[in-house]
């Protein structure tokens, strides 16, 4: 696909949906936003759990917050690109079936887009933590690697699984459901520690509690993230990845069939 | 140049999508096969413009999705010189709720247009569209002819090197479907090919060079355009049972009399289309069959031609043509009228009548409204305006002021 007609689907998905709203694009901004003060101020009140465990008790009365938050922004990130993944072929079918376009880099522009509304929410959150006088660590130079894993990550499995839902209508459904529980299956808004030791290994098998405890790691912390952890994730992220495009391409004829 | 070499395209019918699943799996077939082409070669050069005919089903549209490329063929090679553009894909991607502009570029993109293209060509394809400021305005607020115009005018402006046209003509009012029309031969005057699919046979007949006819997938005829008009007739004829059904159905409903005589049968054929699609100027004959009960004097059998208004166009019958037809009981007649059918393009019926005298009022035998319908395409004759073509010869010589007439 090309650079400009992926960069043009992308701003019809972030921008242009706003277009008949009053506000138009301004949306795009508010809506982060307000996610950002929702969990940010709510939570610092209502929820002040200590984080001492955690080696994170520096962060004051926002600890919970800031804890939260950090994980929820990669995790809708996450949801995002890979649920709207999953879904892109019946959505786009009827540009599918009118225009040659490749079946395998249109799912590109939703990566796109959700990777710019959560840039756009992690500017609001830095602004926050300047606020509240937060220590910036070098160990944000990892930040982005940690978030390229993640999208890897995401793209893989929803294309996968949108090559596969072609055949199977269910598997969005699926996906879902599957999403939520890998939600809360992840520690993202409660403490690993309030769980029972024994259920520590099972955790070990979620690569998104990786991926989550790295990029903790590295912002809140301010330590350096385990490095094999997050290598086999990008190693597997790319089987899957060349096993999606592998099946796709062997299937392609009956994917543009079936839409 | 487009190239088509023995192409073929299969649709598996599964009954649902994840039986694919199962065969994969399972290694075990389960679908029926649908053989939408098989074995389809043509060629179209450069300045070219190739027709394709065929009924629903015949896979035309197939082939247009394999050329565009949103199909993939099975067997067989598809080389396009160049960039296509399909106006199948007229107005792909537009979005309501952004302004004609904003869709000038997704469209535009989406057909693949550069974005440097797009941006030189955006005043010409907004003045092409005469849609004026309206342009600035959400597509939502636009009439489905001024969605069209927008659509096609950007199609016409993507300059492909070969032009896929489906049943988009019919765009817009009559100004802008000349328009178009200019544009499509300027872009062929410029080496375009262009491959064209309708069920206007006389659009078929007026704009195409050659003419390919597809029947359940196969290529039945390959030659002019006029040809493949006349066999794509041939084709349509013998497939038309149910409709045959359906318009004796409708005879039955339409017509009435004292019916000492009746009408049996009827059909109209075009001397050289040898079908009931004749072009305007052509021969063509008239054969009634007829009968009666009773042994009758005289009776006057006539036609008359209405088009598709129900407008009166030509009748006439055998008392104006000065014929006797004395009937005796239980006897078969059957007439043959030839006349050039010097009328306009269009669909027409025709009605006939078995009547005493010169009209229908005295006693009236058997009256069939619309018994017939033909349709006129294409001519044989110069082309002309109005409903009725009138021979006309033209003299022109100068006059100077030495031998003015007196």
């Amino acid at each position: 696909m090309k650079p400009a007609l992926l960069l043009q689907f992308t701003r019809q998905d972030l921008i242009d949906r706003h277009a008949s709203s009053m506000l138009g694009a301004f949306w795009t901004f508010l809506l982060p936003l307000a996610n950002i003060l929702i969990f940010t101020l709510v939570f610092s009140n209502i929820m002040a759990i200590k984080l001492t465990d955690m080696g994170m008790d520096h962060l004051g009365r926002f600890g919970y917050s800031v804890y939260l938050v950090s994980a929820l922004l990669a995790w809708n990130c996450f949801a995002g690109t890979l649920t709207r993944t999953t879904q892109v072929f019946q959505e786009k079918a009827p540009l599918i079936g009118k225009v040659h376009i490749s079946l395998f880099s249109l799912p590109l522009y939703i990566l796109l887009s959700e990777t710019v509304i959560y840039l756009i929410s992690m500017s609001f959150f830095m602004v926050f933590l300047l606020i509240i006088d937060f220590q910036w660590s070098i160990h944000w130079l990892w930040w982005p690697v940690i978030f390229a894993v993640q999208q890897l990550l995401a793209y893989a499995i929803g294309l996968g699984c949108a090559i596969l839902g072609v055949f199977l209508r269910d598997i969005r459904e699926v996906v879902t459901i599957v999403v939520q529980l890998w939600f809360w299956m992840t520690p993202i808004v409660y403490v690993i520690t309030i769980l029972p030791e024994k259920w520590l290994p099972m955790f070990q098998l979620n690569p998104y509690y990786h991926l989550i405890d790295a990029l903790r790691t590295a912002l809140l912390v301010g330590e350096a993230p385990a490095f094999w952890p997050l290598f086999s994730i990008a190693v597997i992220a790319l089987l899957i990845l060349f096993a999606a495009l592998y099946v796709g391409r062997r299937l392609e004829r009956d994917i543009r069939d079936f839409l | 140049m487009i190239d088509v070499k023995h192409l073929h395209k299969r649709f598996k019918l599964y009954t649902k999508p994840a039986d694919r699943l199962k065969e994969i799996l399972l290694r075990r077939p389960f679908h029926t096969n649908y053989h939408a082409l098989n074995d389809v070669s043509f060629r179209v050069e450069n300045g070219e413009t190739l027709g394709i005919l065929g009924q629903n089903g015949a896979g035309k549209s197939t082939l247009l999705k394999l050329l565009s490329g949103v199909l993939l063929p099975d067997a067989g090679e598809i080389n396009i010189a160049g960039r296509v553009t399909g106006l199948l894909e007229l107005g792909t991607g537009f979005d309501s709720a952004l302004s004609g502009t904003h869709n000038i570029r997704t469209n535009g993109l989406l057909i693949g247009m550069t974005e440097q293209e797009i941006v030189e060509r955006e005043q010409k394809i907004i003045e092409f569209s005469e849609l004026g400021d309206f342009i600035h305005e959400p597509l939502r607020t636009y009439s489905s002819g001024m969605l069209m115009r927008l659509a096609f005018s950007i199609a016409i402006h993507a300059d492909p090197r070969c032009f896929l046209i489906d049943e988009a003509l019919s765009v817009g009012d009559g100004h802008f479907q000349q328009k178009c029309i200019k544009r499509i031969k300027q872009f062929r005057e410029s080496g375009g090919s262009i491959i064209f699919v309708s069920h206007d046979l006389n659009a078929v007949k007026m704009i195409c060079d050659r003419a390919i006819v597809l029947d359940q997938g196969e290529v039945v005829f390959q030659g002019s355009s006029e040809g493949a008009v006349n066999h794509y007739n041939q084709i349509m004829a013998k497939l038309d049972k149910q409709e045959a059904r359906i318009a004796a159905r409708v005879r039955e409903e339409n017509h009435y009399g004292t019916g000492e005589a009746m009408i049996r049968d009827a059909s109209l054929t075009g001397s050289h289309s040898r079908s009931h699609v004749v072009s305007s100027g052509e021969q063509a004959e008239l054969c009634v069959t007829f009968e009666s009960t009773v042994e009758l004097e005289s009776v006057s059998l006539g036609f008359m031609i209405r088009d598709r208004f129900g407008q009166d166009i030509f009748g006439t019958n055998s008392c104006l043509l000065k014929r006797e037809i004395p009937m005796q009981p239980g006897q078969r007649y059957q007439a043959r009228f030839v006349l050039p059918m010097n009328i306009a393009v269009g669909k027409y019926t025709i009605t006939l009548a078995l009547h005493s005298d010169e009209n229908h009022l005295e006693r009236c035998y058997h009256w069939c409204d619309n018994y017939l319908q033909f349709e006129v395409a294409g001519s044989h004759v110069p082309l002309f305006s109005g409903i009725t073509y009138i021979p006309t010869t033209l003299d022109i010589e100068c006059q100077s002021e030495e031998n003015t007439c007196t």
